[in-house]
């Protein structure tokens, strides 16, 4: 039974896939025609709109409308800007020093805002023609702010990561949020030493060096936009917010400081909610419907036969770790990085609790396998987003990506075979 | 009429998103000036961010933005490409149609009959679940309009471009 089900529901959403359904509706077709093995049409077609209605029923998931929305506000408001330029001050001076300053920036822009997509839009669009005029190839530049700009998914505040909680039945937000911090920066640094190599290859130009004083300057002109760090993160940790309160007063403060830097009017805060409600919703039907289908596979028990088959391949948690690490980075390539995280934890996260993996360890491996997904064709929307920002196409970026995927493949195995990468600050501070 | 309906449902979801916003600000605000957090607007907000997930992404659908692989339509040309964005669309609009606007009407129908109202708020769930149909009727118009469209713009010779943007 649950065969019949596993291949009814692979075949349906990979057919559906690959002719071009969004990725969305094909979650939620398949879901139908699976369910309709074993129930009549008309409770089928009740029960998929009643989980999709039911699943957005969640006081977590309002975080993510709202950090979207911060992350808007931060590159119209100013702050997307101020945090580039200190990037700049900070590491420009260094040969190659625009790469390492797009991976700082991304890091820094992640860590206020938490989109990958916000991140390579932001720091694309303002380093991306100012690598080109310096004689910078312009697709290793893209690649790198690609590549870089995930580091946010892993630096918190971070949308995913709250996606993950949902998914794995209560994970503690905090404790992933402060997990995610080593990881995400050991993988910055990780794709800095590629940029590093690269640009010597290259003989990059070094940018001028900055006084003190102006990188002085740049700081304490960042420092407001810093600030909304320890407002969110430490509000969360302290316990004084939860994750959702935090991104409505996330937003609040962008809106605040776009207006004290002028850089924000009344009259284009309109358009600035529907592009955030936009994106917010693309991510919010990927819920309903991946919800919907997480609930039909349980409903076929096939999270138990999937398990099944591969403790039958080995008992071993490293082996089956890198096993699960091997789908997922499948997984990744075809697949969205919220479906994947809801509908793969449900079915991984048992087998490897039954290990003695800690679901926050697990929960970090995910996100990091997936972001390589990000970057990855066909799906990969964090690359689509590059190469406009960057005005290039797909095909040229696959070249200068390769050392960086080696680089991130690096962090994902250090981040797999070493828990206290993700579990000692969590446990410095108690989780 | 497109335009307009565009217009009308960008207001509402803007509206929505806006008071979203105002409930948990004032959620934040109870908890810490009154000591107790409100009931009231924790769930309006859960219920606000329903009706942006669906109708939003019913106009997200309209606008052609949901993300899918776009490798077969892009090698497509002409003819054939019309052909497969026709399938497409009618796919879309059967699991809509049945899902949402059954499905959900179902809801609807069930929830106002057994009388079930909110915890808080008090107010009847089918007003809740009121969004499915809405949002599958919406999916419904844009993916038919699309249709009908694309049938006119082959018959001159034309082909609209479905560019998925990410």
């Amino acid at each position: 039974m649950e065969v019949i089900g596993i291949f009814i529901l692979v075949i349906s959403f990979v057919t559906l896939l690959a002719i071009g359904v969004p990725i969305a509706w094909s979650i939620g077709i398949s879901s139908l025609i699976t369910i309709l093995i074993s129930i009549d049409s008309l409770p089928a077609f009740t029960t998929i709109a009643q989980r999709m209605g039911t699943s957005l029923d969640s006081f977590t998931l309002l975080a993510i409308p709202f950090f979207v929305l911060a992350g808007q506000l931060m590159n119209r408001g100013g702050i997307a800007k101020r945090l580039i330029n200190f990037a700049k001050n900070m590491m420009g001076s260094l040969p190659g020093g625009l790469a390492y300053v797009n991976v700082v920036a991304a890091m820094l822009f992640g860590a206020v805002a938490g989109s990958a997509m916000a991140a390579a839009t932001a720091v694309g669009s303002i380093l991306g023609p100012r690598m080109v005029d310096e004689g910078y190839d312009r697709e290793f530049g893209a690649a790198v702010n690609i590549t870089s700009s995930t580091t946010g998914l892993l630096i918190p505040p971070s949308n995913v990561l709250i996606i993950y909680s949902l998914a794995s039945g209560g994970a503690s937000i905090a404790a992933l949020f402060l997990a995610g911090y080593i990881p995400g920066i050991l993988t910055g640094l990780l794709l800095m030493a590629v940029a590093a190599i690269w640009a010597k290859k290259k003989g990059y130009p070094t940018g001028e060096r900055v006084s003190l004083r102006a990188l002085g300057a740049s700081f304490i002109k960042a420092i407001p936009s810093l600030l909304l760090l320890i407002i969110v993160i430490g509000g969360i940790i302290a316990g004084i917010f939860t994750a959702t309160e935090a991104s409505a007063v996330a937003v609040l403060y962008t809106l605040i400081l776009g207006f004290i830097y002028k850089e924000l009017n009344i009259q284009e805060l309109p358009s600035v909610f529907l592009e955030a409600v936009k994106t917010t919703a693309i991510v919010l039907l990927l819920i309903a419907t991946s919800i919907a289908m997480s609930w039909v596979m349980s409903f076929e028990n096939i999270p138990q036969s999937v398990s099944a088959t591969l403790l039958g391949l080995s008992d071993n948690p490293i082996i089956i770790l890198l096993m699960i690490n091997f789908i997922l980075l499948f997984v990744g390539t075809f697949m969205d990085m919220t479906p994947a995280v809801l509908i793969f934890t449900p079915i991984f996260l048992p087998i490897v609790q039954d290990m003695g993996i800690d679901p926050v360890h697990f929960g970090i491996i995910m996100i990091l396998n997936l972001c390589i997904g990000l970057c990855t064709p066909p799906v990969g929307s964090v690359l689509f987003v590059g190469a406009s920002v960057a005005k290039t196409t797909i095909e040229k970026l696959v070249w200068p990506l390769l050392p960086l995927f080696l680089a991130m493949i690096v962090a994902l195995i250090l981040v797999t075979l070493f828990p206290q990468l993700s579990l000692w600050l969590p446990g410095l501070f108690g989780f | 009429m497109r335009k307009s309906i565009n217009k009308a449902v960008a207001y509402i979801l803007v509206i929505l998103m806006v008071t979203m916003l105002i409930c948990v600000l004032w959620q934040v605000f109870t908890r810490y000036i009154m000591g107790e957090a409100s009931t009231v607007t924790e769930e309006l907000a859960r219920f606000l961010m329903i009706w942006i997930g669906l109708l939003g992404g019913a106009y997200v659908a309209g606008a052609n933005m949901h993300v899918a692989i776009n490798l077969l339509p892009s090698r497509l040309d002409g003819c054939k490409k019309q052909i497969l964005q026709t399938i497409i669309n009618l796919t879309i609009i059967a699991f809509v149609f049945v899902v949402l606007i059954i499905g959900g009407s179902q809801l609807v129908h069930i929830t106002y009959n057994l009388g079930q109202t909110s915890a808080a708020l008090n107010i009847p769930l089918a007003y809740v679940y009121l969004v499915l149909p809405i949002s599958g009727l919406l999916v419904c118009y844009y993916k038919i309009s699309d249709l009908l469209t694309d049938s006119n713009n082959s018959e001159s010779g034309l082909t609209k471009s479905h560019e998925v943007t990410e």
